[in-house]
């Protein structure tokens, strides 16, 4: 039944569309090894030559390095503060969680320019502009509704049977958690560190006014560099995301199998 | 505030309870799920706690095994108020209807878990946990994680490692209902016998009356939160308190009838007597199909403590073991069964027969009941 015209016709629409989303994504590997001045595709000749730029670039390189640290800090934070968030919601059922996850999860509604203008105003009086802790404190405002949302889902999702299993076998609530809740979150907890390392290596609405000259990240800075020139700089900044984001869903891929962390 | 309804809930006292229920009493919000329970278990005793779904079986379960606090009430082990005590404090044993196996440990450390809660040296551990699945006869699969199991193997690790922390009381809810038949009558064996080697005291919560029939002490019927009746498998069959008992556990026609004032009932045009006593008035009749014998000439002659009455055959089924046969009494149906054998003379719709059972097989009840 390979030859039906229903698959031939359903294989072409699907490779059309893929290539519609993942065209402009191709377009930069070549360009990224263009030998031209300025940014053109076809490009006249081959080089490494904006590879080499990219490295020898002091400004490009730190703000990599910000960005990753930045997502390593941010990423640990939100676990932290929304495994133990997700458990009083999903399992504890406090009065008010309801609430407490709608307040979490808000800002994954508001239009990211005015959270970014709103912390803006919060910070510049407080002194976290261009400053990391302020970076990751803005950050985290995105990450957490990310976070919160996929590990509640996790959570929801496991039987409370073998965590009251776990308990009449003797183990203390906190022990049940560590030995049986958690890890049966593993799938959840991987999902959302991925997706909060994404979103924060990635963002650059709520960024762009967190950051000055003292302390940029890679997104931004490369948002500035194509303002002001127009060479395939931006093609090699541009590989390096992608291959960080491939990188980032490889391990998810490798560790749990990528439906399993985040389709359930 | 604190006023309590006490329904008809059946006390069921015992000599020496080892488990005690008293007056317990579950609300969510306005809704009584369980209405002043009261309940003994003796020692070694295998109890089950029988009802369509609803009836707060497994809501009494989980309040033994204290993941549900009642509302009112208080139970008891072995003379020790656990009324207030956490599940991981009160050692009980407990085998749940999807099993609950931890997905991320091996067999071996499933059944191992409680033991090292209970800070147990590794050696003993190891011991202890070979010796556990031997009993379900499942140490060839220590090493295996649960999703490589089939059902009935989780069941019994499941069973194992309920069993190994030896509990005070093992608490077994639904076991066997997502296993296929043929297994389950294997499992409800192997479970009886290892109750009686361990003699461990067991509370049962089943809706299968084959399972409560035949695997359990005593049977404690439940309807809508309350008792029905409590009693050991034969009297709950021979002797059903209520119509809803005599209609759940085992088969039953059931007819409507008029009690008179000289205590005959009146079934249609036809006279028949019971040894229960009930009031005047309009009464339910309840006759077990297979109790009913069927004199097709209609001349045998029948003992004293018989009830006859004349029927019309309205339709046979065909079930394999049995042959049932549907008889028309002045609008009332009997369904009377019999086993069949091979050389099974052919019957057909519209003949007439007489139908004879005993007078204790007769279970007359109130119609108000």
């Amino acid at each position: 039944m390979e030859d039906n015209p229903t698959s031939w016709f359903m294989r072409v629409t699907v490779g059309l569309l893929f290539l519609f989303l993942l065209a402009p994504v191709l377009l930069v590997f070549p360009i990224s090894f263009s030998g031209d001045r300025v940014l053109a595709f076809p490009p006249s000749s081959w080089s490494l030559r904006w590879y080499e730029a990219l490295l020898g670039n002091s400004v490009m390189m730190r703000a990599f390095l910000t960005s990753l640290g930045l997502a390593a800090v941010v990423t640990v934070l939100s676990l932290i503060i929304a495994i133990p968030a997700s458990y009083a919601i999903v399992r504890l059922k406090v009065r008010g969680s309801e609430f407490l996850f709608n307040l979490f999860t808000a800002p994954l509604l508001l239009p990211t320019i005015v959270l970014g203008l709103a912390i803006l105003m919060i910070f510049a009086s407080a002194g976290l502009l261009a400053t990391f802790t302020g970076l990751v404190i803005g950050h985290l405002v995105i990450t957490l509704p990310y976070a919160l949302r996929v590990l509640s889902v996790s959570l929801g999702n496991l039987s409370l049977a073998c965590e009251e299993a776990a308990s009449s076998l003797g183990a203390k609530p906190l022990i049940v958690f560590r030995k049986v809740t958690l890890p049966m979150m593993a799938p959840g907890i991987v999902a959302a560190t991925a997706l909060c390392f994404l979103v924060s290596f990635d963002e650059v609405v709520i960024t762009l006014f967190l950051t000055g000259p003292r302390m940029t990240t890679l997104p931004v800075e490369l948002f500035h560099h194509v303002e002001s020139q127009a060479d395939p700089l931006v093609a090699s900044v541009s590989v390096l995301l992608i291959l960080m984001t491939i990188a980032v869903v490889m391990i998810v891929d490798r560790t749990m199998g990528l439906t399993k962390a985040f389709v359930k | 505030m604190m006023h309590q309804t006490i329904k008809g809930s059946g006390v069921a006292a015992v000599k020496d309870p080892y488990l005690c229920l008293e007056g317990i009493n579950k609300k969510y919000g306005l809704i009584e799920v369980i209405s002043n329970l009261n309940l003994e278990v003796r020692k070694g005793e295998l109890i089950a706690l029988l009802g369509p779904s609803g009836c707060g079986k497994t809501t009494t379960l989980r309040m033994i095994a204290g993941l549900i606090t009642p509302t009112a009430g208080r139970i008891a082990v072995g003379g020790r108020d656990v009324t207030r005590i956490a599940p991981h404090g009160r050692d009980m044993g407990l085998v749940f209807q999807s099993y609950a196996l931890f997905p991320h440990m091996t067999v071996a450390r499933n059944v191992a878990f409680g033991l090292e809660m209970r800070g147990l040296s590794r050696a003993e551990i190891g011991a202890k946990v070979t010796r556990a699945l031997g009993m379900v006869q499942l140490e060839h699969l220590a090493g295996r994680k649960p999703r490589e199991l089939s059902g009935g193997q989780q069941q019994r690790v499941a069973l194992a490692r309920a069993l190994v922390i030896e509990p005070s009381i093992l608490l077994l809810d639904e076991p066997l209902s997502n296993l296929d038949a043929k297994l389950r009558d294997e499992m409800r064996t192997q479970i009886r016998d290892i109750q009686q080697q361990l003699g461990i005291t067991t509370v049962f919560v089943t809706h299968d009356q084959v399972e409560a029939l035949s695997m359990c002490d005593r049977i404690v019927v439940m309807k809508g939160g309350l008792i029905e009746q409590v009693g050991t498998p034969h009297e709950i069959y021979e002797h059903p308190a209520t119509p809803f008992v005599a209609s759940f556990v085992g088969r039953t026609n059931r007819i409507k009838g008029v009690r008179n004032a000289d205590g005959s009932i009146g079934i249609g045009s036809s006279l028949i007597r019971s040894a229960s006593s009930v009031k005047p008035g309009d009464v339910m009749v309840m006759v077990r199909p297979h109790r009913i014998r069927i004199d097709w000439s209609g001349t045998e002659r029948q003992g004293e403590t018989a009830n006859r009455i004349a029927a019309s055959l309205s339709r046979i089924t065909f079930v394999g073991d049995v042959i049932q046969y549907h008889f028309d009494v002045d609008g009332s149906e009997f369904i009377v069964e019999e086993s069949t054998i091979k050389s099974q003379a052919g019957h057909h719709p519209g003949k007439q027969a007489v139908l004879s059972w005993a007078v204790e097989d007769t279970f007359v009840f109130g119609a108000d009941q």
